[in-house]
C-alpha cells in the first residue's frame, strides 16, 4: 500500500472570528481543492462507500468525474440519486455513512464525500445547470404531501418527475422543515435550502404555507381530495426532563424553541427582527446530540460566555456528528460527560438560577446494554441562567389526534409496510414521521421511494373512488 | 400574500379595532379559537384573539402598547400573515345561564365572539360583564357585547364609570344574591384569572378561560406556550387556548407571561428610533 495523502483541508472561519457571527464556518471547496480531493480516491473495484449511502450515490463515479474536472457530468450523476445534495453534503453523519466505509479510512483518512458532494452541488446551482426532469403529464392526478421538510421536498421533486399534480401544506410560514427552522445557517446556509425549493416550485410543485393539517385543514379532506397522500411531517414535539421545578422555568427553552426562535425568526437579529430570545452568560445544554451542538453553538454566537454540555454518557457516546462536536469544542464549548441535572431552581422572578445535577456511571446489564446509572451521593449544583434541553423530538399529536385511522406506535410513529403505506390504503408515510427522529438523508431517501411506490399505487390502482375515514376535526 | 387592512379604528381607548382581510380562515372560524399574525416578514409570531369573523373579514382589537400598534399607528396598510385559526373553540351548545367576563383586550374580543355565537342558541341566558381601567376606555358601544347579552354589565378599575372594581365584584354578587350560574367563560389579565379562579372553585363553577401565553409557532412544535393543568403540562395552542382556570398553575404561568418584558421594551426603542428608515 502507497502512503495515502492527507485529505486537503477546506478553508474556515477561525474559532475565534465564528463565534462573532451565523454565517457558514466552512467555505467550500475550490475547484482546485476539490480535483485534488476527488483524485485521492483510488477507484476501488467493489467501492465500500455506496452501499454506505443510505441514497446510494454513484460516489465512485462522482469522485473519478471531479478529478478529471467534469463538473457538470459529475453533478447530473449525484442528482440522479439525491435532489438535494448541497444539503446532505453539509449535514449528513459522513463518517457513520459513506467515509466511515471508504477503504481509506483504514490507512488515514477516508476520502472528503461530503464535501465533495456538497463542492459539486454548489458548482451545479452556482452555474445554473438545468435537467429536464418532468417526464410525462399526469396533471389529472394529484398528491398531498404533508411536510416540506427534507421527506416531503424529496418526494415532491419525484412525484413531480411522473408528472403528477403535487401541492405539499405546510404548517409554518418557510419551507423546508428542519433544514430551515432548526439547523443553524452556520451549518447549512438558508440561501442554499430555498433554492433548492425555489427550483421545486419552478417544477410546478405547489406549497401552500400556514396550513397546518389537523388544525385548520383536515386529513380526510385531503384523502377526499387526492389520489394519494404522503405524510411527512417530521417528529417535531419537543420532549422535557420532567424534573422538579422545571414546571415552567422562565429562560429553560426546548432546543426546538431555542432552534426556531433564532433560524426561522432570526432572533439573533433581534430587534432589527421582531422576535426576542433571551440568551444569557452561562447557558447549560442539555443532550449531546446535532440538536444540542447546533443549541450550543447559537448560544455562544448570541454572546454566551460559557456554554457547557450536559451529558448522561461520554463524549465518545455523544451522537452528534463528530464534525459538529470538534467545532463546538474549538468554540470553547464545554463538555461534562456522566452527569444529569435532577432539579432545577429558580430565582424569585421565576427565572432559572442553579441546577442540581447528580454524576452517572455506565453500567452494562446482562444483554450488553450500557446505560447510565446515578451515583449516590454524588449531587453537585452549577449556576446557570439559560437552560436549552436537546433531548430529541417526538412525533407532534397534534396531527395524530385528528387521523385516528392512521396506525401509529405507542410513541406515535407511524407505521408504514415495506411500500410506505400506512393502514390507510393510498395514504404513504416517510422520513421521521415514520422512522422516529433520524437523518436528513434517510428522510430524503423515504420521500423518494415513497414517490416511487406512489407512482405504482396510482398507476395500478381506481383511485377515483376515495378511502372512506373518520372525520375528526378540533 | 399580504392580508389587506381593510379597518383601523382607533376606538380612543387602549386599543385599536383593526379589520384584516383572511376568506379562508374566516370560513373555518369558530368562536374562542385565535390566530397569529406578522406585521412585516421579519415580524413575531404574534397570537391574536378574534372578536369576529364575517364577510371574509376578521375584526381583532390591538393593544395600543406594544410594536404592532404602532406600526398600525404608522399606517401600515396589511400584514404579512395571517394564520389560522389556531386552538379549540368553544362548544356551541345550551349551557343554561352563563357568564362572561373580560378586562383586557385578549378577553374582549372573545366576550364579543361567546355572547353572539351563544345568543343564537336556545337555552342560554347571557350576562356580559366588561372591565375596562376607567371610563375613559370603554369601547364604543357596538363594539361591546351589549346587543348580544341579556345583561350587560360595565364596571371600571377606579370606579369612574359602572359598577366599581373588576369583573369579580360583580360576579361575587351575583354568587351572594344566590343567582344561578352554570357556565362561565371569560379572559383577560392573568392575574386577575388567578384571582378569580379561587372564587369560582369555591363555588364549584364550571369555567373555561382563555389564556394568553407567549407562543413561537403555535402548532404544538416549540413548547414556549407550556402550562401545568393539574401538574400535567399542556400547551396552550394545541390544547388550549381556553382552560378550567381552577386547574391552571397561575404564579408560574403569569411569571413566564413576562419573561420577555425587556425585550418588548428594547423592541419599542428600536422602532420608534428608527421608524421609516429600516423598512
Ligand atoms: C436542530 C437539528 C439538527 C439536526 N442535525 C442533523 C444533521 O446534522 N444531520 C442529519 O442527518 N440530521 C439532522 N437532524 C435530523 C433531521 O433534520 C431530521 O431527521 C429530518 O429533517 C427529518 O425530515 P422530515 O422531512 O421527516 O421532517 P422535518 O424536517 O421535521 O419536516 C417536517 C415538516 O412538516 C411540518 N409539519 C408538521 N406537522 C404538520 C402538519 N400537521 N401539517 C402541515 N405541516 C406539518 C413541519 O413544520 C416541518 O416543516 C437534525 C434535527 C434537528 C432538529
Ligand atoms: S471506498 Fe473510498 S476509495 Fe474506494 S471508491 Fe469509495 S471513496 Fe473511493
Ligand atoms: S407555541 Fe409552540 S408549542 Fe405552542
Amino acid at each position: 500500500m502507497p502512503k495515502i495523502k492527507p485529505r486537503v483541508p477546506i478553508g474556515k472561519q477561525s474559532p475565534m472570528e465564528r463565534i462573532t457571527n451565523f454565517d457558514s464556518v466552512l467555505y467550500g471547496y475550490t475547484e482546485d481543492q476539490a480535483v485534488e480531493e476527488a483524485s485521492r480516491c483510488i477507484q476501488c473495484k467493489k467501492p465500500k462507500c455506496e452501499p454506505a449511502c443510505p441514497v446510494t450515490i454513484g460516489i465512485k463515479e462522482m469522485n473519478l468525474l471531479i478529478a478529471q474536472r467534469k463538473f457538470k457530468e459529475a453533478y447530473l450523476l449525484v442528482k440522479e440519486d439525491n435532489a438535494f445534495p448541497a444539503c446532505s453534503g453539509r449535514v449528513c453523519p459522513q463518517e457513520k455513512q459513506c467515509e466511515g466505509a471508504c477503504i481509506l479510512e483504514k490507512f488515514g483518512q477516508p476520502v472528503a464525500i461530503g464535501r465533495l458532494e456538497a463542492f459539486i452541488a454548489d458548482w451545479g446551482r452556482t452555474h445554473e445547470v438545468e435537467i429536464d426532469e418532468i417526464k410525462a403529464n399526469n396533471e389529472d392526478k394529484h398528491i398531498a404531501i404533508v411536510g416540506s421538510g427534507p421527506a416531503g421536498l424529496a418526494c415532491a421533486a419525484e412525484c413531480r418527475k411522473y408528472g403528477y399534480a403535487v401541492t405539499i401544506y405546510e404548517t409554518l410560514h418557510k419551507p423546508g422543515g428542519v433544514l430551515i427552522y432548526g439547523i443553524p445557517e452556520f451549518r447549512l446556509p438558508k440561501a442554499i435550502v430555498e433554492k433548492e425549493i425555489e427550483h421545486l416550485k419552478e417544477m410546478g410543485v405547489k406549497i401552500e404555507l400556514n396550513h397546518t393539517v389537523g388544525q385548520n385543514i383536515y386529513y380526510y379532506e385531503l384523502v377526499s381530495q387526492n389520489d394519494a397522500v404522503f405524510l411527512a411531517m417530521g417528529a417535531g414535539a419537543p420532549k422535557f426532563m420532567g424534573i422538579p421545578g422545571e414546571n415552567p422555568m422562565d429562560n429553560v427553552y426546548s432546543s426546538n424553541e431555542f432552534l426556531i426562535r433564532a433560524n426561522l425568526m432570526k432572533a439573533y437579529r433581534f430587534p432589527e427582527w421582531d422576535t426576542p430570545i433571551n440568551c444569557g452568560n452561562k447557558v447549560a445544554v442539555i443532550g449531546a446530540g446535532n440538536v444540542a451542538m447546533d443549541a450550543a453553538r447559537t448560544a455562544r454566537r448570541l454572546g454566551a460566555d460559557e456554554v457547557h454540555i450536559i451529558y448522561r454518557r461520554t463524549r465518545e457516546l455523544a451522537p452528534a456528528r463528530k464534525e459538529e462536536l470538534q467545532h463546538a469544542l474549538e468554540e470553547g464549548i464545554i463538555f461534562h460527560e456522566r452527569v444529569a441535572p435532577v432539579r432545577f431552581h429558580g430565582d424569585d422572578d421565576g427565572f432559572i438560577d442553579y441546577m442540581e445535577l447528580v454524576r452517572m456511571e455506565l453500567v452494562e446489564d446482562e444483554d450488553g446494554n450500557i446505560s447510565p446509572e446515578p451515583i449516590e451521593g454524588s449531587t453537585f449544583y452549577m449556576e446557570c441562567d439559560t437552560v436549552i434541553e436537546a433531548l430529541g423530538t417526538v412525533p407532534n399529536r397534534l396531527f395524530l389526534d385528528r387521523a385516528p385511522d392512521i396506525k401509529r406506535d405507542e410513541r406515535g410513529v407511524i407505521i408504514v409496510d415495506e411500500n410506505y403505506m400506512t393502514s390507510v390504503e393510498g395514504t404513504f408515510a416517510g422520513g421521521d414521521a415514520s422512522s422516529g427522529a433520524a437523518t436528513v438523508i434517510k428522510a430524503m431517501g423515504e420521500g423518494k421511494k415513497a414517490a416511487r411506490a406512489i407512482h405504482a399505487y396510482i398507476s395500478m390502482h381506481d383511485t377515483s373512488h376515495r378511502q372512506k375515514v373518520q372525520k375528526v376535526e378540533v | 400574500m399580504p392580508f389587506a387592512i381593510t379597518k383601523m379604528i382607533d376606538l380612543d381607548s387602549m386599543d385599536y379595532l383593526v379589520d384584516v382581510e383572511a376568506p379562508e380562515i374566516v370560513e373555518r372560524f369558530h368562536p374562542g379559537q385565535f390566530v397569529m399574525l406578522m406585521t412585516r416578514k421579519e415580524g413575531e409570531r404574534i397570537p391574536m384573539s378574534v372578536m369576529k369573523a364575517e364577510n371574509g373579514k376578521l375584526t381583532m382589537f390591538i393593544r395600543k402598547l406594544g410594536k404592532t400598534s404602532k406600526e398600525l399607528r404608522d399606517g401600515i396598510t396589511h400584514f404579512e400573515n395571517v394564520i389560522g385559526p389556531l386552538g379549540h373553540g368553544i362548544k356551541e351548545k345550551a349551557y343554561g345561564n352563563v357568564v362572561v367576563v373580560s378586562d383586557a383586550v385578549c378577553g374582549q374580543a372573545e366576550n364579543y365572539a361567546i355572547c353572539e355565537a351563544l345568543s343564537k342558541i336556545e337555552g342560554n341566558t347571557i350576562t356580559s360583564i366588561q372591565t375596562f381601567p376607567s371610563e375613559k376606555e370603554i369601547y364604543p358601544e357596538e363594539y361591546l357585547a351589549k346587543a348580544l347579552a341579556d345583561q350587560h354589565i360595565i364596571t371600571t378599575e377606579d370606579g369612574s364609570f359602572g359598577e366599581a372594581g373588576n369583573y369579580i365584584t360583580v360576579l361575587q354578587k351575583m354568587i351572594d344574591r344566590g343567582e344561578k350560574i352554570d357556565f362561565v367563560f371569560g379572559g383577560g389579565k392573568l392575574p386577575t384569572i388567578k384571582a378569580v379562579s379561587t372564587v369560582l372553585a369555591k363555588n364549584n363553577i364550571d369555567n373555561l378561560f382563555t389564556t394568553r401565553q407567549m407562543m413561537v409557532d403555535g402548532s404544538g412544535m416549540c413548547g414556549a406556550c407550556r402550562l401545568y393543568i393539574d401538574g400535567k403540562m399542556k400547551l396552550v395552542c394545541v390544547d388550549g387556548p381556553m382552560f378550567d382556570s381552577r386547574k391552571v398553575d397561575w404564579d408560574k404561568a403569569i411569571k413566564r407571561y413576562n419573561m420577555f418584558k425587556k425585550k418588548e421594551k428594547e423592541a419599542n426603542d428600536y422602532y420608534e428610533a428608527h421608524k421609516g428608515g429600516s423598512k
